[in-house]
Order: C-alpha cells, then structure tokens, then sequence
C-alpha cells in the first residue's frame, strides 16, 4: 500500500470511529488493517543481543531490563496501548 | 511461567496514568512500563512507520509482537504475526521452550504407535495463537514415513479440524533415509519416536456488535468447544507394512468472553 493511502486510511477510519462509527464500511475496515501491518518490522533476530533499557512501570518504579530478568528468561511483550 | 523462571513484563508508548488505569483494572501484576515518545520501541527497530507523525492516537506505537529473551540479553525467540488483530501467546512459548502444555492432550494408541498431542493451554480468546504439541513413540523394530514420499504411502501428518481454526502448522524434525532392500527404494521414515511443535492460530472474533465487522464473520461465543484432529501414518517394520491409518482425537478448548476496556479516568 501506498504510504499517501495509508496515511489517508489511518487518519480516516480513526476520525469515522471517534464520530461513532456509524458510516464505516467493511472494506475501510480491512485497509485500516493493512494499513497498519503493511510491511511490518520485528526487530532483532534470534540470537542477537536486545537494547539495553530502564523504564518506569505503573507505579513510577524505574525498571531496567537487567532487574526485569527472571532466572530463565524475559518474556517482554509489545502491544500498540493500553488506552484503546 | 513462574514455575519456569520466567519473568513476563509489556511495553506501550502509554503515561503511567494510563498504565496504573489499565493495571488496577485487569489486575495486572506484572510490569506495565511507560515508553512514553517511543525511545525503546525505536531502539527495538519497530516503531509502526506506517503511521505518520501527527496521527495523534497512533503514533509512537510498535508492530506488535513478544521476546523471549535469555538471562544472558540475547533473543531466544520472537513471535510476530502478519495481522494485530491476531495475537502469540506465552502458553507456546512455554509449551515450545519448557515442554509444559497447560492444556489438554488426547492419547493415541494405535498399533505399534503411541502418540500425546498437546494444546498449549485449555483456554485463550479469539484471534490467539496456541502452541500445538505431538509426541510419538513406535515401538522397536518399526518407522513411519516423512516427506516427500511417492502417491502410495502414508507420510505422519497432524490436521486440526474446527471452525475456530484459521491457521495451523507443525514442524516435524528431519526423517532419516532408510533404504527398503525389498522394494530396491530409498525413503524418508522416522524409527523410535520424535517430539514436534506447531502453532494454532485461533480465529478473530469481532470485538463489537458493529455492523461494518459483520462482514468480517460472526462472533465466536464464549465457552467449551472440542478441537477435532486427526493423526495419518503409515506404519512398517523391516517385513510388514500396515495400510495407512487415521486416527480421530478431540481436544478441548474453552473461549473465554473478551474484557470490557478499562473504565476511563475522567480528565
């Protein structure tokens, strides 16, 4: 796709849900998820090391990836929000 | 994941506000952490460049996806899918890195195979990838086939049949070449046993009743399904080949209903 289109997709479904959704057609739907998925990135490989980081958590406790580490391991999972 | 020693944390572009909101609701009690304008999410290589820069609500949001990373910071695993409305699971990747199926198993005894196949966990929400396990002894003496394989045999294949299923895979190891003095032919078998992981990919259901999803299929109602399945091999010693089976197994699985958001904070 297109990055003009994705661009219109991304801002037009948005602007129709925020106004209730009514007028959303299936196929909007449909590029809204390609658009978003379009060519999509995963970061480092198998093997490779990861960015070291240190981030504050709910609670406004700094964590870094060393004191996030379990004995065996890290699942650290990436979503898009947790406000919508 | 405790069991194993692995700890789980999520990363979001969200302020803390919004992550205390979300965690106090769905009480979460592992790490929520804050990227707020994104550093981390950059440094990981995979900011959503689809999105531009004054999209207010999406900016700054990842592809989504989950690490499995080593005590040592390397990446032991990663779980990716083409679509966000799809998501992994931890339950695979504890099923795949620790050999735990919290789910359930059917038991297959058939001749001179004995098989367990696993589901990673017994229950998930739509549109989740589970983790798909197959263990399989023969008994001494005996092979089953692998690919590729001439029309007439039987190679171990493992086919989930359900509606819920939109996706499915299972990577067996390589089979060895076995050289059949009998028939002058050279082909793929497997002697012993071998132990095989594969994914399910569990169908989207749409999240609201809106009219524009219809389309998109019906929703999937929460509660107890049977996930039918079926085993095909053909079994063969050195001077007896048994015709081609297929064995039918069902394993449960329960769809949880989705959790309403998080009542927002007023501002």
């Amino acid at each position: 796709m297109e990055a003009a289109r994705k661009t219109e997709v991304l801002h037009g479904v948005v602007r129709k849900m925020m106004a209730g959704g009514a007028d959303l057609q299936t196929n909007e739907w449909i590029e809204f998820v390609e658009a978003q998925n379009d060519g999509f990135r995963t970061g480092p490989e198998i093997g490779a090391k990861v960015p070291d980081f240190t981030l504050p958590d709910q609670s406004g406790r700094s964590r870094s990836l060393h004191d996030l580490m379990g004995p065996n391991g890290l699942l650290l999972v990436f979503s898009r929000s947790a406000d919508w | 994941m405790k069991a194993h020693g692995i700890n789980a944390a999520s990363i979001t572009y969200d302020s803390r506000e919004v992550l205390s909101n979300f965690g106090d609701a769905h009480k979460i009690e592992y790490p929520l952490l804050s990227d707020v304008g994104s550093k981390v999410i950059r440094a990981f290589g995979i900011l959503n460049t689809n999105v531009p820069e004054d999209h207010k609500m999406m900016y700054g949001m990842p592809w989504p996806g989950e690490y499995l990373i080593a005590p040592d910071g390397t990446v032991r695993d990663k779980l990716f899918l083409r679509s966000y409305e799809h998501r992994p699971s931890a339950s695979q990747v504890v099923l795949r890195h620790f050999d735990n199926a919290s789910g359930n198993s059917a038991v297959i005894k058939a001749g001179v195979v004995s098989a367990t196949v696993s589901l990673s966990t017994d229950r998930c929400f739509p549109g989740q990838e589970l983790g798909l396990a197959l263990d399989l002894r023969l008994d001494p003496g005996w092979h089953i086939y692998g690919k590729p394989l001439p029309a007439n045999y039987q190679a171990v294949d493992l086919i989930l049949e359900s509606p819920l299923i939109v996706e499915q895979s299972l990577e067996l190891p390589a089979p060895r070449p076995l050289l059949l003095k009998a028939l002058g032919e050279t082909l793929p078998v497997y002697g012993g046993g071998f132990k095989a992981h594969g994914k399910v990919g569990i169908k989207w259901s749409p999240p609201m009743p809106a009219p524009f999803l219809k389309a998109l299929g019906e929703k999937i109602e929460p509660g107890l399904y049977q996930i039918a399945g079926t085993l095909r091999f053909q079994a063969c010693s050195d001077d007896v080949c048994e015709p081609p089976q297929a064995i039918k197994f069902a394993l449960p699985l329960t769809i949880e209903a989705g959790i309403p958001p998080a009542p927002k904070k007023s501002a």
